[in-house]
C-alpha cells in the first residue's frame, strides 16, 4: 500500500507516514474471534428456531450437509493444501468410516453416535498403510495411487459387507420432526473439530514442515524436515474427520452402500471447495464449501436434476485453476483485501 | 488346458484393445507430461458418436474409426490450444495438469449425462456376438476354442492403428520431432523444433487415439458417462505399470494385465476383474515406482 503512494508529498517534503495503512490485517485483528463467535452461537442456536423456520428439516439437513462438506474440505486440505499431495481418492476414508460405524451398527447395535471416533480412527489407521505406500511417489503418480486406492477399496465384493447393494441401517428411533437435530448437531461438532484441526497445523512447526514440503521438498529435508513422516502424518491426520462425518453420514441416511461412499465424485468435491477456497488456507475450504453447496443447490433449483450441476462444478474447476489459482481467500490475500474474520493463517 | 488357453486368448484380445486405449494417455504424458484423467471420458464421448452413427445411420462401429478419429483429433489441438498454452511453464505443470483433466472430465461427463441420459449403451453390430470356433489342431480330442469375432476385429484395428503409430513416429518427420521432444524438451526446443506445433499435433493424436478407442468400445462394452472414472483408473494402471510415458511399456502392461485379469475372472469371479489392475498398480508402486520399462519415477 505505501509503495503505491508517491514518494514526495504535495509540497515536495518526504510524505507522512501512515500508521493505519502499515497496520495487517485491516482492522482490529482481535474483532475476527468476534465474528467466528457470532458465527458458531448462531449455528449452535439454529435448531432453536423451529417455529420461525417454515421447513425445519430441510434447513437442518441443508445445514448438516454443508457442515460435512466444511469438515472434509478442511481435513482434505491438510494432505492436499498444506502439503500439497493432491489426493483424488479421499473418499474412501468416508467409506471406512460409514462402514466401521455401518456395521457395528447392522451386526451389533451400537450407535454411530458413540462409534463415529472409532470410524475416524480405522480411516486414521488407513491413512497411515497408504501413505506408508504411495508417498513413495510424488506428484502425478501420487495423485493416480489414491485414484486406484479408492477403487481398490471398493467393497463390492464382501457379502458380510452387503456388497454392492450395501447395508440397511435401523433408523434412530427419535420422532419424525426432531429427527434431524442431533445429525446436525453432530456434524456442527466434527465440522469445528476439523476446522480446528486445521488452524492447530497451520500454526505449528508440523504446519511450518508442511508447507515447506509444498513449496520444495527437497530443500525441506535439506533444512531438517523429516519429510517423509511428516508427509505420512498429514495423510493420516488428513483422513481422521473425513471418517468420522462418514459414519455420521451413513447413518442419516440410514444405509451403507459402496456407491454411495466410495465414488471419485464426493473426492471431487472435497477438491474443488477446497481450490476455490482458497487450498492451503484456513478458511478457504470453508469458504469454499459454503459457496459451491450453494452452487450446487442454486443450480438445481434453475435446471432441475439434470446433469448441468456437473458440468458447473467441472467449468468451476477448471475455470479456477486457470484464472484463480489461489481461490478466494489467496486471490484477496494477494490483493491485500482479505477480511480479518478471513484471516486464519 | 484347453481351458487355460481359451482364457489366456480372451486377455490377449482384452488386452490388445487396452493397449490402444492407454498408448493415447502414454503419448501425452510422455510428450507433454500430461497426466490426463479424461482419457476415458474422451473414449466414452467417441462410443457415443459411434453408438450414434451405428444406430442412426447404419453405420459399422469398426468403420467409424475413419470420421472418429479426425473428429478427435481437432478436438484435442482445440482443448490443448484453449487450455493447456496457459499453464504451460507453470511451477506445478505436472498437478496442474492432473487437475485440469480432472476438471474436463467432469465437464464431458456431465455434458454427456446431460444430452444421453445416465443409461447403459451398447452398439450391436452383426459381429458382436459371434465367435470362430477353433477345433482340431492340437487341442484334445473333442475341446474347441471360442474366439469372439468382434474382440477379434478389434485386436486386430487396435495392431493395425498401433504399428501405424509407431510408424508415423518413427518415420516422419513429425514424428521425429515428437521423439525429439519426448526426449529433452528444451534441447528439442534449441535444436528447431516448434514445440508447441508437436505437443499440440502430439495430444490431437492422443485423443485420436481415444476416438478409436471409443469406437471399438461402442460395440465391445457397455458404456454410459459415469463409467470412464473406472476406466481410466484401468488405463492409469496400465501406464504406470509400463513405465508412464513409455509407449512399449503401455502394449506390455496392456498385455499383461489383460490377461491377469482374464484368469483372475475365471479363477476368483468377475467382479474381481478391476481389482487386478489398481493391486499391480499398488504392487508396482510399492516395489519398482518408476514402472517396467520408465526411467525414473515420475514426479
Amino acid at each position: 500500500m505505501i509503495e503505491d503512494r508517491a514518494a514526495v508529498g504535495p509540497d515536495g517534503s518526504a510524505p507522512e507516514p501512515e500508521i493505519e495503512d502499515i497496520q495487517r490485517p485491516p482492522g482490529p485483528a482481535r474483532y475476527r474471534w468476534y465474528v467466528l463467535a457470532a458465527v458458531v452461537i448462531a449455528l449452535l442456536a439454529l435448531p432453536l428456531f423451529r417455529p420461525v423456520i417454515s421447513s425445519y428439516n430441510y434447513v437442518l439437513t441443508l445445514g448438516a450437509l454443508i457442515l460435512m462438506w466444511v469438515a472434509m474440505s478442511s481435513s482434505w486440505n491438510i494432505l492436499g493444501g498444506f502439503a500439497g499431495y493432491i489426493s483424488l481418492g479421499h473418499s474412501v476414508f468416508m467409506g471406512v468410516g460409514g462402514y466401521v460405524a455401518g456395521v457395528l451398527l447392522y451386526y451389533y447395535g451400537v450407535s454411530p453416535f458413540l462409534t463415529a471416533p472409532l470410524g475416524g480412527l480405522a480411516a486414521v489407521a488407513l491413512g497411515f498403510l497408504a501413505g506408508f505406500i504411495t508417498l513413495r511417489t510424488r506428484g502425478p503418480a501420487f495423485i493416480i495411487s489414491t485414484i486406484a486406492l479408492l477403487f481398490m477399496l471398493m467393497t463390492d465384493n464382501f457379502e458380510y459387507l452387503g456388497g454392492a447393494a450395501g447395508l440397511p441401517l435401523p433408523p434412530l428411533e427419535v420422532s419424525q420432526e426432531w429427527l434431524r437435530v442431533p445429525f446436525y448437531y453432530a456434524m456442527l461438532l466434527i465440522a469445528m473439530g476439523a476446522v480446528w484441526t486445521a488452524y492447530r497445523v497451520a500454526h505449528s512447526k508440523f504446519g511450518m514442515g508442511l508447507r515447506a514440503i509444498a513449496e520444495d521438498e527437497v530443500k525441506a529435508e535439506v533444512a531438517g524436515v523429516p519429510t517423509r513422516l511428516y508427509k505420512i502424518s498429514a495423510f493420516a491426520m488428513s483422513a481422521f474427520w473425513v471418517g468420522v462425518a462418514g459414519a455420521i453420514y451413513g447413518y442419516s441416511i440410514a444405509f451403507i452402500r459402496p456407491t454411495v461412499f466410495f465414488t471419485i465424485a464426493i473426492s471431487a468435491q472435497m477438491v474443488l471447495m477446497a481450490i476455490i477456497g482458497g487450498k492451503g488456507t484456513v478458511a478457504g475450504p470453508v469458504v469454499g464449501a459454503v459457496l459451491i453447496y450453494a452452487i450446487n443447490e442454486l443450480s438445481l433449483v434453475v435446471f432441475g436434476a439434470t446433469e448441468l450441476n456437473i458440468v458447473i462444478q467441472g467449468t468451476m474447476l477448471v475455470a479456477v485453476l486457470l484464472f484463480f489459482p489461489l481461490g478466494v481467500v489467496g486471490t484477496l490475500r494477494k490483493m491485500n483485501r482479505l477480511p480479518a474474520f478471513l484471516n486464519w493463517d | 488346458m484347453t481351458n487355460v488357453i481359451q482364457v489366456a486368448i480372451l486377455g490377449l484380445l482384452l488386452g490388445g484393445v487396452y493397449a490402444l486405449m492407454a498408448a493415447g494417455l502414454t503419448l501425452a504424458f510422455g510428450v507433454m507430461r500430461i497426466v490426463n484423467l479424461a482419457h476415458a471420458a474422451f473414449i466414452i464421448a467417441s462410443a457415443y458418436i459411434s453408438f450414434f452413427a451405428f444406430e442412426r445411420l447404419n453405420i459399422d462401429p469398426l468403420l467409424s474409426v475413419v470420421f472418429v478419429m479426425p473428429i478427435m483429433f481437432l478436438f484435442g489441438v482445440a482443448v490443448y490450444q484453449v487450455l493447456f498454452r496457459r499453464i504451460e511453464g507453470s511451477k506445478k505443470f505436472g498437478e496442474m495438469t492432473v487437475l485440469l483433466t480432472f476438471g474436463i472430465a467432469i465437464m464431458v461427463e456431465g455434458l454427456l449425462g446431460f444430452a444421453f441420459t445416465g443409461i447403459y449403451r451398447k452398439a450391436a453390430p452383426g459381429y458382436a456376438n459371434e465367435s470362430f470356433i477353433v477345433d482340431g489342431l492340437f487341442l484334445p480330442q473333442g475341446d474347441i476354442l471360442f474366439i469372439p469375432k468382434g474382440q477379434f476385429y478389434a485386436s486386430l484395428m487396435s495392431i493395425v492403428l498401433l504399428v501405424g503409430l509407431w510408424a508415423f513416429l518413427r518415420y516422419s518427420t513429425t514424428g521425429y520431432a515428437i521423439r525429439a521432444t519426448t526426449q529433452n524438451r528444451a534441447a528439442a526446443q534449441i535444436v528447431g523444433v516448434n514445440v508447441r506445433r508437436v505437443s499440440a499435433i502430439s495430444f490431437g493424436l492422443s485423443t485420436a487415439l481415444a476416438g478409436a478407442s471409443g469406437a471399438l468400445m461402442s460395440y465391445l462394452f457397455p458404456f454410459f458417462p459415469f463409467r470412464h472414472w473406472q476406466w481410466v483408473a484401468v488405463l492409469l494402471a496400465l501406464v504406470v505399470l509400463g513405465g508412464m510415458g513409455s509407449m512399449k511399456g503401455a502394449v506390455i502392461g496392456a498385455l499383461v494385465l489383460g490377461v491377469a485379469s482374464s484368469f483372475v475372472v475365471d479363477q476368483i469371479g468377475p467382479t474381481w476383474g478391476p481389482m487386478t489392475f489398481y493391486l499391480a498398480l499398488f504392487l508396482i508402486l510399492l516395489i519398482r515406482p518408476q514402472g517396467l520399462f520408465g526411467k525414473e519415477a515420475p514426479a
